[in-house]
């Protein structure tokens, strides 16, 4: 440690051009991780807040909320109880006047079922006819009001916004509540025999007792929303690609540092001390280097989330971020090993010469 | 008493046709209260007898007895731990850490070895003779190669090691320096009863030895050529 920190005090330019090098490693992966989790969040937030164990689709769906259609001789058959809900899914442009027109998740809802009653309204109150609704506080920050007049798609139709809830995004897009009847103009289902889309279930063994439903866990069903998976691996390689970038920096600077070095290592070899000391010398340097790094690029992360602008897909998973840095260090540890075994077996001899 | 002993070495580098002979049958001893010369034409293998006196290397065949024991037949560790403890090497390059003041250097040793060294009066009287007590905050690189060598040999002597070998110490010095280091030498060996071993090619170092030695085409000799009997 004494030398460690002398040598890194001496060389200061040198160092601190490493820790750069880390500092916007572990930015950029802290930032992607937090966009990785926003995004992720934002796909299933509503889904989350129905508190879902497992969801009745079509059999011929493919597992996709969109295109899965439910009869009401299928809703009759499934005999739901207080822990179903009969959900209709569209999405929708909404369009008002004079703001600009916002893609959203049209979500109809029975008022008598459970998602419904147990929505958390922030203000305003819950929707009572098929011509209210309640929208995601997105729509709030976007200049949206109570008591707005909003207009869906093409149609003429008027429908007023009488409540907000928090956390209601669904596939990215901020959702709509509103009423079964709503979503059936929507899809153009004219009184036909369509109820929903889907049934969402807080227990986990529900069954919709039709040969042509089937039921998806809720963690599988999200795995298949559309893009869901794919945006999770990209991130995942992004992340993972940084991981071994910065551990290929720390291990080819040290390297060359202590090539560089190698005669002072011999000397110090030479004078008996022990190669295992000079060994930890560098693995606590490369310690050094990175907790800085990871320090710096942390406090530049939480500078970044203060600054952000609202409603940017971006959330930081302490846990997850902490695991990263942990991730870090080690790759810093990894890094060390190559220049550490080359100082362990350094031949004082050879390299002093004479 | 024998502090060094070395019997029958031989050292060879390379192999094949590139094979060379660099020591051949070298029997040498070091008595404690000594100050012994090895003199020799540049590559007649006075580093390399050096090196193996001191356990930094080990030799082709032959033994090497220092303090009573077989260093030929140590481990690496132990090795590590002679050179630590007994033996303080002035090596004929970059002998000091370049980050480090003087005083650093110095600390370093401490570090690593926290008894036995000298103490804080001995240390000042030490750099005071070296004339190097106003350098002790200064880097290597701010130092001249005689202020350097001189620093060396501070730091090996500030450990207090009962055996000293010196590779060229006094190779960047001028007379008056040499006289000094010299001097302090051959005091070392006289008044703290230490076995010193210098190689050099400097004959202004003669006058200070007990005994000069000949390196001449791998073969060890006394001053006046006699090969050195056991
Ligand atoms: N590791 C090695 N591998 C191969 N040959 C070596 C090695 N070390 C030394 N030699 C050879 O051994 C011979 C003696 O080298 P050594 O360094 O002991 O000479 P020296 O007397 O100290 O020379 P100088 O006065 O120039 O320092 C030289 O010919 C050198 O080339
Ligand atoms: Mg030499």
């Amino acid at each position: 440690m004494y030398l460690a920190l002398k040598e890194i005090r001496h060389e200061k330019l040198r160092y601190s051009l490493i820790v750069a090098m880390i500092v916007m490693i572990t930015y950029l992966i802290f930032i992607l991780s937090g966009l990785a989790t926003g995004l992720a969040n934002e796909n299933t937030q509503a889904i989350d807040s129905w508190h879902a164990k497992s969801i009745v689709l079509d059999r011929d769906a493919n597992v996709n909320l969109s295109q899965s259609t439910i009869t009401n001789e299928q809703v009759n058959g499934a005999q739901l109880t207080k822990s179903q809900a009969l959900i209709g899914q569209s999405p929708v442009v909404v369009k008002q006047n004079n703001r600009k027109k916002e893609s959203a998740q049209f979500v109809g809802l029975k008022g008598a079922q459970y998602i419904a009653k147990d929505l958390v309204i922030s203000s305003g109150r819950k929707a009572q006819n098929n011509h209210e609704l309640v929208a995601d506080q997105q729509f709030k920050m976007d200049g949206y009001r109570l008591g707005n007049q909003v207009k869906f798609n093409s149609s003429s139709t008027q429908y007023t916004i009488v409540g907000f809830t928090k956390n209601a995004k669904l596939n990215v897009a901020p959702v709509v509540y509103g009423s079964l009847k709503t979503w059936q103009t929507l899809r153009n289902l004219p009184s036909g025999n369509l109820a929903g889309s889907a049934i969402v279930s807080k227990t986990a063994k529900f069954s919709g007792r039709d040969k042509g439903l089937k039921t998806y866990s809720n963690s599988y069903f999200i795995s298949k929303l559309p893009g869901y998976s794919a945006q999770n691996t990209t991130f995942g390689f992004m992340i993972g690609f940084l991981m071994v970038i910065s551990l290929v920096i720390i291990a080819v600077f040290l390297y060359i540092l202590t090539i560089q070095a190698l005669p002072m290592y011999a000397i110090l070899r030479a004078q008996g001390i022990p190669a295992a000391r000079l060994v930890r010398t560098i693995l606590s340097q490369s310690l050094i280097l990175m907790a800085c790094g990871i320090v710096i690029g942390a406090i530049l992360t939480a500078i970044t989330a203060k600054l952000i602008p609202f409603g940017a897909p971006i959330f930081f998973n302490v846990p997850m971020l902490s695991a990263m840095a942990v991730g870090l260090l080690l790759m810093g540890i990894i890094g060390a090993a190559i220049p550490a075994r080359k100082i362990a077996t350094v031949d004082p001899v050879q390299v002093i010469g004479g | 008493m024998a502090v060094i002993e070395l019997k029958n070495i031989n050292k060879y580098f390379g192999s094949g046709t590139s094979k060379v002979h660099v020591l051949s049958d070298v029997n040498f001893t070091a008595e404690r209260g000594q100050l012994i010369l090895v003199v020799g034409p540049s590559g007649s293998g006075k580093s390399t007898f050096l090196t193996i006196a001191g356990g930094l290397q080990t030799p082709s065949s032959g033994n090497v007895i220092i303090e009573d024991q077989a260093v030929d037949q140590f481990s690496k560790k132990q090795r590590d731990e002679l050179r630590l403890n007994h033996v303080g090497f002035v090596l004929q390059a970059y002998s000091l850490v370049p980050y480090l003041k003087v005083r650093e250097q110095l600390e370093l040793v401490t570090k690593v070895k926290p008894k036995g060294n000298l103490d804080d009066r001995e240390l000042k009287e030490l750099l005071n003779q070296l004339g190097i007590d106003d350098l002790v905050n200064k880097y290597p690189s701010q130092l001249s190669g005689g202020q350097t060598q001189r620093v060396a040999i501070a730091r090996a002597l500030y450990a207090n090691p009962e055996i000293v070998l010196a590779d060229e110490p006094t190779a960047a010095l001028d007379s008056a320096r040499v006289i000094v280091v010299g001097k302090l030498l051959k005091e070392l060996a006289k008044t703290r009863n230490k076995a010193v071993v210098v190689v050099t090619h400097d004959a202004r170092l003669t006058e200070f030895a007990d005994m000069t030695y000949e390196i001449m085409d791998g073969k060890l000799y006394l001053k006046d050529l006699a090969p050195v009997d056991k």
